[in-house]
């Protein structure tokens, strides 16, 4: 008995050592691919430090209010850039590594995450791009409104920006393929509504403004208006 | 700082012979409309000189001169359109302005002198014209900067920004210095026109400010000229921040251009000046409180702006400043002074897009001018000059903290 037990257990090792064997080229091949692809990532991360270095990246997007000023212990825009970057390329070779496992299971969760990643990408840049934008529009409009004396500035420039950074959620989104419908639908319901109240506050609101052109446009010609305007100041 | 001269210059010269070009500037009907008597009347005054006199156009998004009749004769193909921002609005950027193609015509006539006017409608009393001339042709002077009697706070980006910067800069103290009428010897036209800038800098070469600045930074001799009432352009006036941006931004390029001569220059010296001075009647149309208001709101909502404009200190004084009541507001001149220079400082390194950077500048100048309206309304106009002449005075003792700030602008230390 002992024999037979003796004999099944190193047929049983034998197995797995046939197994272990069978497997370790894919796996020390997947372990080279993983090692080129962070020697790839190295290098890019090197080309898009210089690129960025070269455009001044970092200064641009301060100057437009995107990046936060420079500060101790804050990241740049571009040391970010560089990061995703990098890691995107190391994601990405350990995907195409998981191929040449021959399993059927990993070869298509790879070839379908492989597929997805260009979306991931692609809706990160439409994220990044929307926050930039949103950014730099409320700014601007927080300048030309308290110029205008408008007292509700800051609440304007806020909802410009939610607003930019609504839609380009949704469109993010949309480009991963989360929520289908639902999610266009119910954003065209939330924008439609906002646009809808803003229409009838302004309508509702220019009512007096409105009838006291129309009064003035209708008024005989020889009639003076009411009041002169008022003579303006020139600055320069 | 002294008064100027008031009279003819020191060293008396022969009136030049040859040809003078006139360009005028404005839209089609008044630039020709103005532009004919003017041959005449040059001729009347000034027997040793032959006029030349065109019509600035606007013709492919460039400035060209040509003949009256000729403007007429194609505006009238065209349909009447405005031929070019109005003149006397002032601070024209180099491609709209006709001072390039006017130099260049007054060198192939081997000019004696160049003039350019505005064509807006204006009461001859004081013989505006002569008098703009005048200087060039008899006194010697190669560069005539035009002074207008205004209401005391009208250009006050001209009075209270421009010119007590370019008189700390360049140590000459202009009136108004930014505005397309300007007369120039034949000698300084060359010299501008051989320029390096027209090819390395075309977009501001030809601006005013590129005119005055370079004209102030060399040793050309320059004169100012009272012609009378401002010849005020037809139409709304620019919003402020509009005029702010477009101005400043122009102002600003030439200072960080010419940074490294502006540091050495000394105290500033009177220019020698012509005809009456003095202030149109009525002492403001602005309303004080209004302008206050437009201080505390952008006080209250552009502060994540000026952060990274402002040190902590200005910021401090400003709210100090806000919190006076409205009939002892006012923004001193030393810290308006301050402030502008923090604004050359981030314009250079653009700390903020230039054009937001400008535009938010708008509730500060609300702010001095403010205290210049309150001013304007209680001063005599010997007072008021004096009171203009005290903001000349305060850009002038914040000139270390200028050029301090200017080459450690990440400094905050003031």
């Amino acid at each position: 008995m002992w024999e037979q037990t003796k004999r099944t257990f190193l047929e049983a090792v034998e197995r797995v050592i046939q197994g272990i064997a069978r497997m370790l080229p894919s796996v020390l091949g997947m372990l080279i691919l993983v090692l080129l692809s962070t020697l790839l990532a190295l290098l890019v991360r090197a080309l898009v430090r210089r690129v960025c270095t070269r455009l001044d990246v970092d200064r641009r997007l301060r100057e437009w209010g995107v990046a936060a000023p420079a500060q101790a212990g804050r990241t740049p825009p571009s040391r970010l850039a560089e990061r995703l970057a990098g890691w995107t390329i190391v994601v990405m070779g350990f995907v195409v590594g998981l191929n040449i496992l021959e399993s059927a299971a990993t070869s298509e969760l790879a070839l379908r995450l492989l597929g997805y990643v260009p979306h991931v990408l692609v809706a990160l840049l439409i994220l990044v791009a929307g926050m930039a934008v949103s950014r730099a529009v409320e700014r601007g409009i927080l300048i030309g409104a308290v110029n205008m004396g408008l007292h509700s500035a800051r609440l304007l420039a806020l909802g410009a920006r939610w607003l930019l950074l609504i839609v380009t959620g949704a469109m993010a989104l949309e480009h991963l393929g989360i929520g289908g419908t639902i999610l266009t639908t119910s954003f065209a319901i939330v924008f439609g509504g906002i646009v809808l109240a803003l229409s009838l506050a302004f309508g509702l609101g220019s009512r007096e403004f409105v009838a006291r052109s129309l009064e003035r446009r209708l008024s005989e010609p020889g009639e003076k208006p009411a009041s002169p305007p008022p003579e303006r100041t020139h600055h320069l | 700082m002294p008064e100027p001269e008031k009279t003819a210059a020191t060293t008396p010269s022969v009136a030049l012979r040859g040809p003078f070009l006139v360009a005028v500037q404005g839209s089609l009907d008044q630039a020709v409309a103005t532009a004919r008597p003017l041959a005449g009347r040059i001729r009347a005054r000034f027997p040793s000189v032959e006029p030349v006199v065109l019509v600035a156009d606007l013709r492919g998004g460039e400035a060209i001169l040509v003949p009256p009749e000729d403007a007429q004769r194609d505006g009238g193909s065209r349909g009447r359109q405005p031929l070019l921002p109005p003149a006397s609005q002032g601070a024209i950027p180099g491609q709209a302005s006709p001072l390039g193609p006017a130099l260049r015509e007054s060198l192939a006539r081997q000019a004696i002198g160049l003039a350019i006017v505005a064509a807006e409608p204006r009461d001859d009393e004081v013989g505006w014209l002569e008098q703009l001339l005048e200087p060039v042709v008899e006194a010697g002077f190669d560069f005539v900067c035009p002074a207008y009697r205004r209401q005391r706070t009208d250009g006050a980006i001209n009075t209270g920004i421009v010119a007590p910067l370019l008189r700390t800069l360049y140590g000459q103290a202009l009136r108004q210095p930014l505005g397309t009428e300007v007369a120039l010897s034949g000698t300084l036209a060359r010299r501008l026109l051989e320029d390096g800038d027209w090819r390395r800098r075309p977009a501001e070469a030809g601006s005013d400010a590129w005119l005055v600045a370079k004209t102030l930074g060399s040793d050309a001799r320059i004169a100012q000229v009272w012609l009378g009432s401002w010849p005020r352009p037809s139409g709304d006036p620019e919003a402020p921040s509009e005029t702010l941006t477009r101005a400043l931004d122009l102002v600003f390029l030439e200072m960080a251009r010419d940074a490294a001569r502006w540091q050495r220059t000394g105290p500033s010296r009177p220019v020698p000046s012509f005809g009456p001075a003095g202030f149109e009647p009525g002492g403001s149309r602005l309303d004080p409180a209004r302008m206050i208001e437009a201080f505390t709101l952008g006080l209250r909502d552009l502060r994540p702006v000026w952060d990274l404009v402002l040190p902590p200190a200005a910021l401090l004084a400003l709210q100090r400043t806000a919190a006076r009541p409205s009939d002892g507001f006012e923004l001193p001149d030393d810290l308006w002074a301050r402030v502008v220079y923090d604004f050359a400082v981030a314009h250079m390194t653009r700390a903020v897009e230039r054009g937001q950077l400008l535009r938010s500048l708008t509730p500060l100048y609300m702010g001095w001018l403010a205290g210049l309206a309150r001013d304007a309304q209680r001063l005599d106009d010997r007072a008021f000059e004096d009171r203009l002449d005290a903001v000349g005075s305060a850009f002038e003792r914040e000139k270390r903290y200028l050029i301090g700030r200017w080459r450690w602008p990440d400094d905050f230390n003031p």
